[in-house]
């Protein structure tokens, strides 16, 4: 069991549960203090990230058995990372995250998967999405944009929709408006339309560690095969994945990675998209996870005694994007931003991620609801985020709510501020 | 084990989402390695783990357990060994669900909180109206009630906020037979503002000097004192740590006053006392600060002659706070710290020339974040806990301490710190003093599996030469409290006498407290 390489770190463990909380210098109130959605929904202390750790010394001596209820824990917790964060502020000698990915791992190895994360990793199997839709369609969202497919000519960017973008048709505004804002601005841009598959990652967080590596592996192949300078992505989870993920599993794709903020905020200071027309809107921004914190890009560190690591191998959640799309929001003319109190390395997740939104989706609505509170707390009329399984989340939330919040990709914001509200 | 008819009983006071009987959850309150004395990260594994959300609730549970003869114990955050159950087959109340600010009373400047509000949250909430609260040494993630209510509650502004044990106003208090009982002025149901009535004062009973540790009843609701917060509602800062970026206000002001010896210290502490100003005031010797923050930096140097002479000439270390209401009030305690310096062969260092630090330091000595660094040079620490005592009898204390830390430094059993990490503060202005030495080590190397002998050691010397009582092992229960009592007026007889009358079948853990007796 790998979980036993992790002994070390989980046997440091002061169960201070400084891990349930967002980091103490930016705790501004009562409501907003706590940052571990699992913990705050299910209460018991396993929940949280130092309860999963003590889960993992149980199991590993051989004090609790991988029941169906033990599963049912490691599986009720997003994976947002924030616990990784905030243990990080005092610790360099616990990877809490690893933990609870490897307790994921042992879950699959030992058969006790859930059967709505097997579905989705068979349907992975079969159309190389996570819903099971039809490959031939995965390139559709792209229809009559004219860009180029780079499986037939070269393109200096290639742009990875992502499985949610590819056929989520309530999104269709976003993964068009990114694309489109992208040529418009002179970017060499291709696609690889229905040969594009799926990052693998969501694989991965529901314990499937294998699935990452096939996928990171062809994926690999494929972009040295384009020939592309840079690989560009609208959707946090995919970049979360190629940051952090496939470094982690020892691939690198050899292309600068970049989600498609980074890049306009870049095309911005370059002066090749100017926004112009006035959108008096006053926004609040939803940091993504795998965007920031768990789209630090990963670094291994080959030392025994973490105790003596370098901060920079430390994933600490400082080094995500959470810049550049303020950045690009304040030069959006009329847009305010008003910050939410829970932002940026300890902002609240949406809900959706570590397999959450498909086994537990009532869990999934919870979060999503807890993050809809504090943004119309704010005062704003939408929520704007940077991705595609974010905004799913707070749009279904919104459905069931009588709110007057918006809830918006980034781009698809920018999009009305260039003056082409995107088609969907 | 519990039988499956009484875990039902209990299921039906919290419903069954709020209780736990799965192996995995209970290993999740059976885990310490803080303050824990064996080797093992283990202690006893509990029978059922319940949630309960209300006074109701908790008082439901106390009489399911009366009426079955089952141990209970309450648990607020839950960090160290004092919350782990002493017996295996008991119940743990997690109180996390009573987690509510009732009212905070900014007329009468206190608070009224259930268990599991944390020292951060209140602080967040009590700056918006003006106030400010004590937060003990540990942390700002510690629950408020639980410092005030169970144990300790000394903390880095002691010279401005006191002592939590002296700071509760009243409490609403579960006993150990299931009756609800409130105590100071919200017993006679005039509201919640003095701990000592009108209504029944039992506050030496409820608590003492240390606290009962969870074994005198359950805590619902404590009223604790507010003081005047001169700041902004918030203080905004970027970043998280060292990293951390805010606007110190005007009106603060932080310095580290350094002197050459330990007398010198002593006086200066006296005349900032007698002087009575200071928002905070506490001792962080260099190499205790070095150790915690940087303790690559430490591991590499710290055997090395140079740095140990150049650590040693700057160890007597104080950090000193203002908190100023008006630009006149500032500059008075400005000139008055200047002066206690001169007088003392001090120096001063304004940490607002130092804005990065500053920043930092404000939220380390305003919001006590500082304390879990004590957990990152080894993994683990633990205190040879001294006196609660006038500061001229701490020294010999701190002395004390630092010489035996010093024999299992040499051994390897601890962390080389330069053994001086004497931590302590003053209280309401210097009316008396804590001061405990801190130890860290790696408890996953059986080498540093020593801790408690230090501990041990140092009380035994305490009793030994006369030197105070300290308050060291105090969770260690009835065994500590037989070796402290006969001392100290016997005061473990009349504990024993006070479990026996509050808890006559011995329901609440005692492990951490005192068997009944009479
Ligand atoms: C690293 C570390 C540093 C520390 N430093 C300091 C310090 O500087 N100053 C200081 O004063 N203390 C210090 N302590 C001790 C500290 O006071 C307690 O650990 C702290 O108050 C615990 O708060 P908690 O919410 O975790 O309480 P818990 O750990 O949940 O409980 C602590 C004790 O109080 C009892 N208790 C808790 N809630 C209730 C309730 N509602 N009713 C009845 N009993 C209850 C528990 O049974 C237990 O015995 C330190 C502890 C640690 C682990
Ligand atoms: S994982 Fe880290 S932050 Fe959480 S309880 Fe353990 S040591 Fe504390
Ligand atoms: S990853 Fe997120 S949900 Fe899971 S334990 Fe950590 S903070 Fe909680």
């Amino acid at each position: 069991m790998a979980l036993r390489e992790y002994e070390r770190d989980i046997r440091g463990c002061s169960r201070c549960s400084i891990c349930k909380w967002v980091p103490f210098a930016q705790i501004k109130s009562v409501d907003c203090a706590t940052v571990c959605p699992s913990i705050s929904r299910y209460n018991f202390h396993s929940y949280s990230g130092g309860g999963r750790l003590i889960l993992g010394l149980s199991l590993l001596e051989d004090r609790v058995e991988l029941t169906e209820e033990v599963a049912d824990i490691i599986y009720k917790c997003v994976m947002c990372g924030a616990c990784e964060v905030s243990c990080k502020i005092y610790r360099d000698d616990i990877d809490v995250l690893r933990v609870i990915e490897e307790l994921r791992f042992a879950c699959v190895e030992n058969g006790m998967m859930l059967p709505e994360h097997m579905m989705m990793v068979d349907a992975m199997k079969q159309e190389d999405n996570v819903f099971g839709e039809p490959k031939s369609a995965r390139g559709d969202w792209a229809k009559d944009l004219g860009l180029k497919d780079i499986n037939k000519e070269k393109a200096d960017v290639l742009f990875h929709a992502g499985c949610r973008l590819s056929y989520d048709e309530g999104l269709r505004g976003v993964v068009r408006g990114a694309a489109s804002i992208l040529s418009d601005a002179g970017v060499d841009l291709g696609i690889a339309g229905a040969d594009e598959a799926c990052c693998g990652g969501r694989a991965f967080e529901v314990g499937y560690r294998g699935e990452l590596e096939k996928y990171a592996e062809d994926f690999a192949s494929r972009v040295k095969a384009s020939g592309c300078s840079k690989l560009v992505t609208p959707c946090s989870d995919c970049y979360g994945a190629f940051k952090q993920l496939y470094p982690m599993v020892g691939k690198e794709l050899g292309v600068e990675v970049l989600h498609v903020v980074e890049y306009v905020e870049m095309l911005m200071g370059q002066g090749r998209i100017r926004p112009t027309v006035k959108v008096p809107l006053k926004v609040t921004y939803h940091d993504p996870c795998h965007l920031g914190r768990r789209g630090e890009p990963y670094r291994e560190w080959e030392g025994e005694d973490k105790l003596k690591r370098p901060s920079a191998f430390k994933m600490s959640g400082t080094r995500g994007v959470y810049d550049a799309p303020r950045e690009i929001l304040s030069r959006l003319p009329a847009v305010e931003l008003v910050e939410m109190e829970r932002i940026r390395e300890y902002a609240w997740c949406c809900g959706a991620g570590g397999g959450v939104m498909e086994a537990y989706p009532e869990f999934n609505s919870w979060s999503a609801n807890e993050r809809v509170d504090e943004a119309l707390a704010t005062g704003a009329q939408a929520i704007v985020t940077a991705c595609p399984w974010c905004e799913r989340s707070f749009t279904d939330a919104l459905e069931e709510r009588d709110e007057d919040l918006e809830v918006l990709d980034l781009m698809e914001l920018l999009a009305r501020s260039l003056g082409s509200e995107p088609d969907a | 084990m519990l039988d499956d008819a009484v875990y039902r009983e209990f299921e039906e006071v919290v419903g069954p989402d709020n209780i736990s009987r799965e192996p995995a959850i209970l290993d999740g309150y059976t885990y310490q390695i803080v303050f824990n004395p064996t080797p093992s990260p283990w202690l006893n594994r509990p029978a059922a783990v319940a949630l309960p959300c209300s006074t109701e609730e908790v008082q439901g549970i106390v009489k399911v357990c009366n009426r079955h003869h089952v141990r209970f114990k309450a648990h607020s955050t839950g960090w160290g060994v004092f919350n782990a159950p002493g017996y295996e087959d008991m119940i743990i109340l997690d109180l996390r669900r009573m987690n509510r600010i009732l009212q905070i009373d900014e007329n009468n400047m206190f608070a009224l909180v259930e268990p599991y509000i944390t020292c951060n949250q209140l602080q967040a909430e009590a700056m918006k109206k003006g106030l400010n609260c004590h937060i003990i040494g540990a942390g700002p993630n510690t629950s408020v009630l639980a410092s005030c209510t169970s144990v300790g509650g000394v903390g880095w502004t002691g010279i401005s906020m006191g002592y939590n044990c002296r700071n509760v106003l009243g409490v609403e208090w579960v006993l150990p037979t299931g009756e609800v009982v409130r105590l100071g002025s919200p017993g006679s149901g005039d509201g919640w503002f003095s701990g000592d009535g009108p209504g029944p004062s039992l506050r030496g009973i409820m608590r003492g000097l240390f606290g009962a540790m969870g074994g005198l009843g359950v805590f619902t609701r404590v009223a604790v004192k507010l003081f005047n917060w001169p700041g902004p509602k918030r203080i905004d800062a970027r970043g998280l740590m060292f990293d951390i970026k805010a606007e110190v206000p005007e009106n603060i002001k932080l310095y580290i006053l350094l002197f050459p010896d330990m007398q010198r210290f002593l006086d200066a502490t006296y005349d900032l006392g007698d002087a009575e100003i200071g928002w905070i005031h506490s001792r962080n010797p260099a190499g205790m600060l070095f150790t915690f923050l940087f303790p690559g930096l430490m591991r590499e140097t710290a055997g090395r002659p140079a740095m140990r002479s150049a650590m040693e000439s700057i160890k007597h270390m104080v950090s000193f706070g203002i908190a100023a209401s008006s630009p006149g009030e500032l500059a008075y305690q400005e000139k008055v710290v200047r002066e206690v310096i001169a007088r003392n062969d001090g120096v001063l260092i304004d940490m607002g020339k130092l804005p990065q630090f500053e920043s930092f330091m404000l939220f380390g000595l305003m919001r006590s974040t500082l304390s879990a660094f004590v957990f990152r040079a080894g993994g683990n620490f633990a205190s040879s806990l001294v006196g609660e005592e006038t500061t001229d009898s701490g020294a010999p204390q701190v002395d004390l301490g630092v010489r035996i830390k010093q024999e299992y430094i040499d051994k390897g059993a601890l962390i080389d710190d330069m053994a001086d990490t004497v931590w302590g503060s003053i209280y309401e202005n210097n009316l008396f003093a804590h001061y405990e030495s801190l130890m860290t080590f790696d408890s996953r190397d059986p080498r540093q599996q020593e801790w408690i002998k230090v501990d041990e050691e140092v009380v035994d010397e305490l009793i030994d030469r006369k030197w105070g009582i300290g308050i060291g092992l105090s969770g260690a229960g009835t065994v500590v409290h037989k070796k402290f009592g006969p001392h100290m007026c016997n005061y473990d007889k009349w504990q024993r006498r006070i479990k026996k009358a509050l808890d006559p079948e011995g329901l609440s853990d005692p492990i951490g407290y005192t068997e009944p007796g009479d």
